[in-house]
């Protein structure tokens, strides 16, 4: 029996945003988001102070998942990024520092609760109503026929965790692998309803990061002197498959609740064995050419079947069995006799591959939307941050192709949403309040500090002393570099917008991002052919980040709207 | 170690208690309340705005506190609303009775429950008070309701006697309830998405079976998602599961389904069985024989058109590989409650493996729509569209929300809603009793035994009053002739020698103010009181109920004409009508019921309603204890919509809204609510009769004794009665 204790009373704290300490809390933690976000962001190194692992990362999902956070508001805002992470892979970063820069923003501010809460949901609506529509003047839609604009957007997610450590060359290289990991899972003949295949990352760690490739099919690892003991197949026709999920190691299955007596001299191994070997002969008199099982075939079977030219290899795990079921168009077998014709599964051919000190078992399929992407780094953490960007950009990528629409990024989108804003609040307010109980003047308040928090966000892409600007025209962001002259000539000075779609050659006004401005209408509906044009631009996923905007906005009024803290302390 | 608190102690220290949580649950009552946030003990967090999950979360050590949580969760339990009104409620009533024992600190208090208190206090006895509360609770309350609230009752239901239900007084009442329960900016979200659900659910015929249903099974109705924001839930048409197929088969056409509740491959030995294993060939062909048993029983299913298989437990690998072959798709490891609600819904009887195989039909098989993985965030579920046998439709609930504690809160209070709506479409049974008339109707509450002169006190104030009285709207000319010939009778009234020595010195100061009648002042007064008489008059029309009982209403409100014009005279009259009281009438135990789907408008209207009858209920009341009773019950009432009105200034503010009620009544207009939706009738009374229960049982409690025991002992005990 379990010990009863009495529960401790619970401690109970109102008003929690208004006390010191959840105040400097909170802004550890914005520190922390905005030192890593962007480019030029600052790594993270995490470890617990004994030794072990260390993990080295700008990433949200690394970051946030090695951080121990304790206090309850803390943790609201940062599990609510984990869930959004976990499910879109993108923009954890922003969500974080967007949550945090309205909390701190309208705290500022003397106003309500609910007319606050009320009113970001108001411009948050607006917001996603915008960027929705087909005017909105900051995303463009993805032609899949190209793969330019794709490949722009993987170059994005790669250069924006620099704890990857890649060059330039390297960038190029890794972007394109993931390109082409990503097409292969794209059924060919794919009719209506679409079914993305899987691509494997194979760790390959020591490598060179320009080692890395992608492979069609699966790659099962093995020692090499497992490797040897294969025979070669030389077969022109395909070959057939049998994949077993149940085990094949002559165990005595589940017998049932009641007992079981066997008689002294009876030995149930030896008929087990014998079983075993009967569906051998089963499968040899079928035809087939590899036998594969997710749990261990017994030493005697194996050499039977190697006898009779059988490729036999156990010990594949769960994970791999739904990969090969699809490849090899197996049904995974759980019966050690009869086994249905059906069943049986084929991949084109099978080969031995080595790659750097590893060996692999490779099957090759006959229409593939299985790959394997063999991926290289230096160490460990960079490895580990490599492999979550590539999975990002491969999600991005997947996500993109249910919504084909991409945000402009480095920042733009941001500033010309803010100025959106701006120009909607001034000009019509009527339309975003309508029958609501908030004044004119608690909307301004609020649209300020709503679009101050947008652009503090991309100032927080500026690590090194940098100015950042804006443009008057488009609403997009400048950045200068900290050691260049005093507002000289602004076209020398900035070449290039945040995302790459405009040049200072234009006949444009600049001013800093963090001057006041009057209210201006940014340029709506992009022009078909200046992003033909352009090469290289900095992308965002849109479903990825109008998410982000959502759960930010979300949480930060969840927080907001805080009146007491319970927190349990049994 | 003993500790031990006085009688009176026990409301103070109750009141204390009651205080605390009051502070904490009112920052989160209404429209206007906010969240609070809970930890878990593992580091879980959870939004709440639920009163009942606060009081738990709090984990209290007062054995006081902990006795009204348990109250709190008990009424939870039944009706899924009310908590936070709970606490708020009973402290304000709390606070009236702390007021009453010492009334001399408290200015505030009005004044004839000082006189009831200093009563009380001679005969000081929370015992006493606790029985008379639970009188009130148990023979008066309802007699309020039936007769004089029960005429604002507006009905939810479109056509009463079908139960239909329009959506738009179905949106109305969601929203007001989820305005108490979500955060604010998802009430009007969540309120469209459970009415979405219910009509999607409901057929034309279903009835209260479906609340039922849908509040024993939510946690299988619906869905939690992580990581999307809150607008992205919704409502799919079939049952989703939380499980993922074994095996999988896309299917359509004629699908059949069976439920299993046991491995389909046969085992060597079932429990309390022994199988004697004597030769090698003897296991093979015994295994043998279970694999072509296994195959033949699949294949028979196949046959059958069975293409789905549900199993509560876990099934072998090889039932696994032989569905996977003949295209049947198994879902494993669904919890009982799954199991029972599928075969509630298709009403289903498990399959058994038959012994011997015929090529008969098997009967245990149901038709299914559609049956599909269904992939939300790329976790993946099992979809099926089952044909419901019941009125039930299918449908399942999808809850997004940025974090767990959230799609927590919103579950909550969707199946708080369907709790509400489940006591909201029950009729409910009210009885009480009167003590007005007696079914010969010899006896009146004014008539005595010991007939000797007529008493013309009474009389020529009577005489007064029907001056004004006539001059009423000419609408109600019928009934005032009628009222007319009751006020002769009531004249000719008759009363004992011992009743005049008593009342003649009483009831001159009370004859003083007729005189000046005449001026403004008093008109008004008077036309407040005339159209009250109206308002008394209508209900007994209504009701069609004897001349008596009118005329005794109608003694009643001449009498009571007399208090309000004299309040001084009042607290002295008491006694004599308590005598009276004793005298003359006799008692009728009186049921009636309220129809389901009874609500009001929200915004503390059934509140100040109550407290405006009770008000007069206790003007007229002839005991002492009643009279206080009704008085503190009627105050406490208030305290409610002050809450409510708290955030509100000018206009709105508490003091208009309510003299804005009061007067509506009084002038017999509708009442006007500034808050649009409604509130269950049924709801507030439960909640009322469960506070006066909960302060009853604080009230019979004297000592509260600790003992150093085991801890789950002492729970046990404290919320006995230690006595």
């Amino acid at each position: 029996m379990s010990r009863l204790e009495a529960k401790k009373p619970s401690l109970c704290k109102s008003e929690p945003l208004t006390t010191e300490r959840v105040r400097t809390t909170l802004s550890v933690f914005k520190r922390i988001v905005t030192s890593c976000y962007g480019p030029s962001g600052r790594l993270k190194q995490l470890h617990n102070g004994f030794g072990g692992y260390v993990c080295t990362t700008s990433q949200s999902s690394a970051l946030l998942s090695h951080l121990l956070v304790t206090h309850p508001i803390l943790k609201i805002l940062t599990t609510s990024i984990q869930n959004h992470v976990s499910s879109f892979s993108d923009c954890g970063l922003f969500t974080a520092i967007l949550c945090c820069n309205l909390i701190e923003n309208v705290q500022r501010l003397d106003l309500t609760p609910t007319t606050v809460i009320r009113l970001n949901k108001h411009l948050l609506s607006l917001c996603i109503s915008y960027l929705k529509s087909e005017t909105c003047g900051c995303r463009i839609p993805v032609d899949f026929g190209s793969t330019q604009i794709l490949l722009c957007f993987v170059r994005s997610v790669l250069t924006s965790k620099p704890a990857c450590m890649l060059t330039r060359k390297e960038t190029e290289h890794v972007s394109a692998l993931i390109l082409r990991a990503f097409l292969l899972t794209i059924p060919e003949n794919a009719e209506g309803h679409i079914i993305l295949g899987k691509s494997l990352i194979v760790p390959l760690k020591g490598q060179r990061v320009i080692d890395s490739t992608v492979l069609p099919g699966i790659l099962i690892e093995m020692s090499e002197v497992q490797l040897m003991r294969l025979l070669p197949i030389k077969k022109s026709t395909a070959l057939k498959v049998a994949l077993f999920c149940t085990t094949l190691s002559g165990d005595i299955s589940d017998t049932g609740e009641g007992t079981v007596v066997v008689s002294y001299g009876v030995s149930l191994e030896n008929a087990a064995l014998d079983q075993l070997l009967n569906l051998g002969r089963q499968l040899i008199s079928d035809h087939v050419d590899l036998v594969l099982c997710q749990k261990v075939i017994h030493p005697s079977l194996k050499q039977f079947l190697n006898m009779h030219r059988i490729i036999a290899i156990d010990r594949i795990g769960v994970t791999l069995m739904e990969p090969l079921t699809k490849m090899t168009g197996t049904q995974p077998i759980g019966s050690l006799g009869s086994i249905s014709p059906n069943s049986y599964g084929s991949v084109k051919d099978v080969c031995t591959a080595k790659f750097g000190s590893k060996h692999f078992f490779h099957l090759i399929p006959n229409e593939a939307t299985i790959c394997s992407l063999l991926l290289c780094n230096r160490n460990d953490t960079a490895w580990d941050e490599l492999k979550l960007t590539c999975q990002t950009a491969l999600h991005v990528l997947q996500l993109t192709l249910k919504e084909p629409w991409a945000l402009l990024g480095g920042g733009c989108t941001e500033t010309h949403l803010a100025a959106y804003i701006r120009h909607k609040t001034h000009n019509d307010p009527e339309s975003i309040l309508k029958d609501d109980e908030c004044t004119q003047t608690e909307l301004q308040l609020i649209a300020e500090a709503f679009c101050s928090a947008l652009e503090s966000v991309v100032g927080s892409l500026e690590h090194d002393g940098g100015e950042i600007l804006t443009d008057m025209k488009y609403g997009h962001l400048w950045s200068v570099q900290a050691d260049s002259p005093c507002v000289a000539n602004w076209p020398d000075l900035l070449s290039q917008c945040g995302c790459g779609l405009y040049n200072s050659q234009e006949e444009l006004n600049w001013s800093f991002l963090r001057s006041t401005r009057r209210p201006f209408v940014p340029q709506t509906c992009l022009p078909h052919e200046a992003v033909g044009s352009a090469s290289n631009l900095t992308l965002d996923c849109l479903t990825a980040k109008l998410s982000g905007l959502q759960v930010a906005v979300e949480t930060a009024n969840l927080i907001l709207d805080l009146s007491y803290v319970i927190e349990d302390k049994n | 170690m003993l500790s031990s608190m006085v009688a009176a102690g026990s409301v103070k220290a109750a009141l204390q208690v009651a205080e605390v949580l009051e502070a904490i649950v009112s920052c989160c009552v209404g429209p206007e309340g906010r969240q609070v946030l809970c930890t878990k003990p593992t580091g879980e967090v959870l939004l709440s705005r639920n009163g009942g999950r606060l009081l738990e979360a709090l984990h209290l050590e007062h054995p006081i506190a902990r006795m009204i949580v348990d109250c709190v969760s008990s009424h939870l339990k039944k009706t899924g609303d009310g908590a936070k009104t709970f606490i708020i409620f009973l402290c304000h009533l709390l606070r009236g009775l702390h007021a009453i024992t010492d009334s001399e600190k408290d200015p505030l208090m009005c004044e004839n429950i000082q006189t009831h208190g200093r009563h009380w206090k001679n005969c000081s006895q929370w015992k006493c008070i606790s029985q008379a509360l639970l009188t009130f609770q148990t023979q008066i309350l309802d007699g309020i309701m039936d007769q004089y609230l029960s005429r604002h009752f507006l009905s939810i239901f479109s056509s009463a006697k079908e139960k239909t239900l329009c959506r738009s007084s179905l949106e109305l009442l969601l929203e007001a309830y989820f305005c108490g329960r979500v955060g604010r900016n998802n009430h009007k979200f969540i309120s469209q998405l459970m009415c979405d659900y219910f009509f999607k659910c409901m057929t034309c015929e279903s009835g209260i079976g479906v609340f039922e249903l849908v509040d024993d099974y939510f946690v299988e109705l619906n869905v939690g998602v992580t990581g999307l924001p809150v607008s992205d839930s919704r409502i799919i048409a079939g049952l989703v599961l939380q499980k993922d197929f074994s095996v999988y088969c896309p299917a359509d056409g004629d699908i059949r389904m069976v439920i299993v509740t046991e491995t389909v491959q046969p085992l060597f030995s079932t429990s309390g069985s022994e199988f004697i294993l004597n030769s090698e060939a003897q296991f093979q062909t015994s295994q043998f024989w279970i694999m072509e048993k296994t195959q033949a029983i699949m294949k028979h299913l196949h046959s059958q058109n069975v293409k789905l298989l549900i199993s509560s437990v876990k099934q072998p690998d090889l039932v696994i590989y032989y569905a996977g072959v003949n295209g049947i798709s198994v879902v494993e490891c669904l919890s009982s409650e799954e199991v029972s609600l599928i075969r509630r819904i298709i009403g289903l009887s498990p399959f058994v493996p038959p012994q011997a195989f015929s090529q008969c039909e098997i009967p245990n098989t149901a038709l299914v729509k559609f049956c599909k993985p269904l992939i939300l965030r790329s976790k993946r579920y099992v979809h099926l569209g089952l044909i419901s046998t019941c009125a039930f439709i299918p449908h399942s609930i999808v809850l997004c929300g940025p974090l767990q504690g959230l799609i927590e809160q919103h579950e909550d209070a969707l199946h708080g809603a369907f709790k509400m709506l489940r006591q909201l479409f029950k009729d409910l049974d009210l009885s009480y009793i009167t003590q007005t008339n007696d079914q010969n109707g010899t006896s009146s509450l004014f008539i005595y035994k010991n007939s000797g002169e007529s008493y013309q006190a009474p009389d020529t104030g009577n005489g007064s009053i029907q001056r004004p009285y006539q001059d009423t709207v000419v609408e109600n000319k019928d009934e005032l002739e009628k009222t007319q010939t009751y006020l002769k009778v009531h004249s000719n009234l008759v009363i004992s020698d011992v009743e005049l020595e008593t009342y003649i010195p009483y009831s001159t100061p009370t004859l003083t103010p007729t005189d000046t009648f005449q001026t403004v002042e008093t008109l008004t007064c008077l036309s407040l009181e005339r159209n009250r008489l109206t308002d008394y008059y209508e209900p007994l029309l209504k009701n069609n109920s004897t001349a008596y009982s009118t005329r005794g209403n109608r003694i009643e409100i001449s009498y009571e004409n007399l208090q309000v014009t004299n309040i001084t005279g009042k607290g002295s009259m008491l006694p004599v009508s308590c005598k009276l009281q004793n005298m003359g009438t006799s008692q009728s135990y009186l049921s009636s019921s309220m129809p389901a789907g009874c609500v009001l408008p929200v915004g503390g209207n059934f509140e100040i309603l109550l407290h405006y009858y009770l008000l007069n209920y206790a003007k007229k009341c002839h005991q002492p204890e009643e009279t206080m009773v009704s008085m503190i019950i009627a105050n406490a009432l208030l305290g409610i919509p002050k809450v409510l009105y708290k955030s509100k200034t000018g206009k709105y503010s508490f003091p208009h809204t309510y003299i804005r009620a009061v007067h509506a009544l009084q002038t017999n207009q509708p009442l006007v609510s500034s808050q649009t939706g409604l509130e269950s009738v049924t709801g507030k009374y439960q909640l009322l009769t469960s506070v006066l229960q909960c302060l009853t049982k604080i009230l019979t409690i004297d000592v509260v004794i600790t003992v150093k025991r085991d801890p789950q002992k002492v729970h046990n005990q404290d919320s006995e009665d230690e006595l």
